[in-house]
Order: structure tokens, then sequence, then C-alpha cells
């Protein structure tokens, strides 16, 4: 029978949070439209920071969250720090929930990350009007985050539902 | 729906981070924002983010290989039933090409007797390079592109951007291998163009649409739906002639270009190295900076300094 994931070192468990930290950002920033396609790309970053957060808190504290910001703001030509602001922002007031330990229901997480999306998306939208001088177009931004919100499930079942599984969240 | 069975927690719970730690780094991503706007850009920031776009670059291009692959199967195959039809209207095409190549050859041999009779050179005889499209995120802040292409190759800030059917964009940022190219769609981006066919000179002004607008027309401009679009180089930064797409209109009356880059993805492009044409103030042995300037001091006195009569013609002193 496999030991529970928590009795052995986390060494793996933290080269994998790296990895899927990097390939979220590698896939954001890859040009993966097929065809021409509508850009339904969804915040892969901010989705796999919540994750981790979620399930291994340890492992993202704000300085992971502030780097993985800054490259995805390089990555996608933007104003550096706006993505890493409102990472920041959004997931501190997400942890500041996790008072009592991080949440193992799927639907409260997947209530947790829209309050997330709820809060990233304005503060990035807003860092950004200052920082390019008008007003920047929302619709991008919301196909972001609706194709986040619907596509996050899926994510979530496989990082926590794999967890749960190991015996990590389950009894 | 529960993903968790039990609500027991593990041995992560009430983890804290530092608060001042935080603070510090909200902090920090303001300052950030202030200093990396696109108004106003920091060189070291710069650097940074070309020294980051390289350390990515084979990454995003290995990620974007298997798209690539799947992209063109697509096409390939609803292309099938058509391809008899268009093998003959390419062959029809190939004729006419053949008889512009020929015009073209004889027009270039002309140019270059001209040009060495006028003891001129020309910056379109300078090569092409080609480049992968590494990152394509449509942000809602920023519209760019990150190529596989940089200083190693040749490009430098500033040189325009084609794919097969027109002009995309122009190099903003370069890195080693890699360099970040703006589109015309972006707010940023600002290019002289004009009519092929009158000569109508405007701006191409991005506003984040599908379709930038022309600003900065003349009261009569001579502009007709369909008009191919042109960059006029008056800016000296672009080449003259590079094509860019078709004037219409849209339901407000404003004139906005469909453009010809939309007509394929955006995966392959071209990069035109482009020395711009210095204009005499700033030459760069200054020889004709300093003649200009030794007349305007002429015109206010030996004894002031030249930008001093500048200063005081400018300013409408009697």
């Amino acid at each position: 029978m496999r030991p529970p994931i928590d009795t052995r070192p986390p060494y793996g468990l933290m080269v994998w949070a790296v990895l899927s930290l990097i390939l979220a950002l590698a896939f954001y920033a890859a040009p993966l439209r097929i065809a021409n396609g509508p850009d339904l790309m969804p915040m892969l970053p901010l989705m796999t920071l919540f994750i981790w957060s979620t399930v291994r808190p340890r492992f993202i504290p704000p300085i992971v969250i502030f780097v993985i910001g800054i490259l995805n703001d390089v990555l996608t030509g933007g104003v550096l720090g706006v993505w890493a602001l409102a990472y920041l922002v959004s997931l501190t007031i997400a942890r500041s929930r996790d008072e009592d330990g991080p949440t193992r229901e799927f639907g409260p997480v997947w209530i947790r990350f829209l309050v997330v999306l709820a809060i990233a998306i304005p503060v990035a939208w807003s860092a950004g009007s200052l920082a390019i001088g008008q007003p920047a177009p929302v619709r991008p931004l919301l196909i972001e985050g609706v194709a986040s919100a619907l596509m996050f499930p899926l994510l979530a079942f496989v990082f926590i539902r794999r967890r749960n599984l190991r015996g990590t969240f389950g009894s | 729906m529960a993903i968790g069975g039990s609500s027991r927690r593990n041995d992560e719970s009430g983890i804290r981070f530092s608060r001042t730690f935080t603070v510090a780094l909200f902090l920090v991503s303001i300052v950030l924002i202030a200093f990396d706007r696109p108004q106003a850009r920091s060189p070291a920031l710069a650097s940074l983010r070309a020294g980051i776009m390289d350390l990515s670059a084979p990454l995003l291009d290995l990620a974007a290989a298997p798209v690539r692959g799947i992209s063109n199967i697509g096409p390939y195959w609803r292309n099938q039933a058509r391809l008899a039809e268009e093998n003959a209207e390419l062959r029809q095409r190939l004729n006419e090409t053949r008889y512009w190549r020929d015009l073209a050859l004889q027009l270039r041999d002309q140019r270059e007797v001209y040009e060495q009779a006028l003891n001129v050179e020309s910056p379109a005889t300078q090569n092409r390079i080609g480049a992968w499209t590494l990152g394509d995120p449509d942000g809602p802040f920023v519209q760019s592109r990150l190529i596989g292409a940089g200083t190693r190759q040749g490009v430098d800030p500033g040189d325009p951007v084609l794919n097969v059917y027109g002009l995309i964009g122009r190099v903003v940022e370069t890195g080693r291998v890699s360099s970040r190219v703006l589109l015309l769609t972006d707010l940023n981006s600002r290019i002289p163009v004009m009519a092929d066919r009158s000569n109508a000179r405007a701006v191409m002004v991005g506003d984040n649409s599908e379709y930038p607008r022309l600003d900065f027309l003349t009261r009569n401009a001579d502009l007709e739906d369909g008009d191919r679009i042109v960059t006029s180089g008056d800016d000296g930064i672009m080449p003259r002639g590079l094509p860019v797409g078709q004037a219409q209109r849209d339901r407000q009356g404003r004139w906005r270009i469909r453009l010809y880059s939309d007509q394929a993805p955006v995966d392959f492009v071209w990069v035109f190295p482009f020395e711009p044409i210095s204009a005499p103030e700033t030459g760069a042995d200054g020889s004709d900076e300093q003649l200009l300037t030794d007349e305007a001091a002429g015109d206010t006195g030996p004894e002031q300094p030249a930008t001093d009569g500048a200063e005081t013609s400018a300013g409408g002193e009697p």
C-alpha cells in the first residue's frame, strides 16, 4: 500500500509544484490558438497558484506569487507588476479566510476561486489601465475569467482528487 | 460535489506568512507598475524583460510545437476537396506573376542604375529575417507577439514585421534570441500610412480592436472604400510601401483599416531590418547640425550661443 504523501519528504512534490507553475506560464503565453479560433485560454498561472496554495500553502509563499506574476507580465508583454499585484492581492485575501486550515470540499474551493477571480480581474484591470493611461478593454479579461471559472473544476479535479486518493484529504 | 470526503486537516493548517514581507511585495509591484509604463519604460527593466524573454523562448517554442502540428491538420483535410480548383487558379496566377516578376526585375535594374548615378544607398536592399511566433497572448493591456529572433539574428527595435500578407507590427524589445513585436492593433501603435491610389496621408492608430483607425486625415482626403493602404515612410522609422490593409468605413463613418495580415494566423513572420534615414539635423557626423545651428546663430548675432539663437527666433523676439 502506498504511504500517505505527507509522511514522505516533499522534494518530489516541490519539484512538481515548480514544474506545474512553469508549464502553466508556458501554456498561457505560447501560441496555442488553433486555426485563428477564439482565444479561450484560462488564467492558468492563477489557477495553478490557487490550487497549490490550497493543497500545499507552504509551497506558495508571497514571493512565489510575486515571481509568477512578474513572469506572467513579461511573457504577455504587459506592464511589469500588474499581474504580480493582482495575484498578490487576490490570493492574500483568499488566504485570510484560511485561518482554520485549507478547505477540502470541492464546492467551497470553487467558490473561493471565483472570489479570487472576482478580485484579481478588477485589480489587474485598474493597475493596467493606470499604467497604459487609459481604460483597458474589459472583454479579453472577462473572457479569460469565464474560461478560468469554467475550466477550474477540471484542473482542481486532477490535482485535488489525486491528492485525495492518496489519503491526504480523505480518510 | 465533494472532492474530499473528510474535513480532517493536514499538517499545513494555519500556515502564516510574514505580513511585512507581503506588504513590501505589494509596494514593489506598485513601484514596478509606475516605472514600467509604456510611455516611460526604464532601460534597466527593458533589459530584464529581454533576459527573461530569452530564457523562456525555448520553452514557449516547445509548448507551441504540438499545436503548430495540429493547426496544419485541419486546413489540410478541409482543403482537400478544393485542391484541384485551387491548383488551376494558382497556375493562372503564376503565369500572371511571371509578368510582374519580369517587370519588377526590370525596375530593380533601372533603380540600381539611378542609385549608382545619384550615389544613393537604398535601405530596401537589406535581407529579411524569418522567425516563428513563440508567444501570442491577447492581453487586455498590450497586444504583442514574442518572436524567435533577436539581436543575434540582426533584429533591432523599430524594425517592421510582416507575415505573408502584410505588416503586423514593429519590434519594440529585443533580446539575444527573441523579440517583442507590438501589433498594429495595440493602443500604443502609431504608423504613418497612405493610400496607394491617391497618396492621401494618415496615421494608423491602434485601439485594441481588429480594425485600426485612420486619424489625422486631411479634410478633403481622397480616400475610397477598398483603397490599398501602405506605409508612407513619413516617420523615417518604417520603409515606404509596406502593405498594410484596405480602407473601409465603420458604422460611425470613421475610416478604419482591414488588415491584410489578418488573412492568416501570425505563426511565421519576417522582420525587415531597416536603417532609418536620419534627418539632416541629427546626422551622425554632426556636420549638418553644425551648419543649421551656425545659421541660427548668424540670425541672432555671433556672440550668442547657437541654441540660444534658435530659442530666441522661435520665441518671436524682435
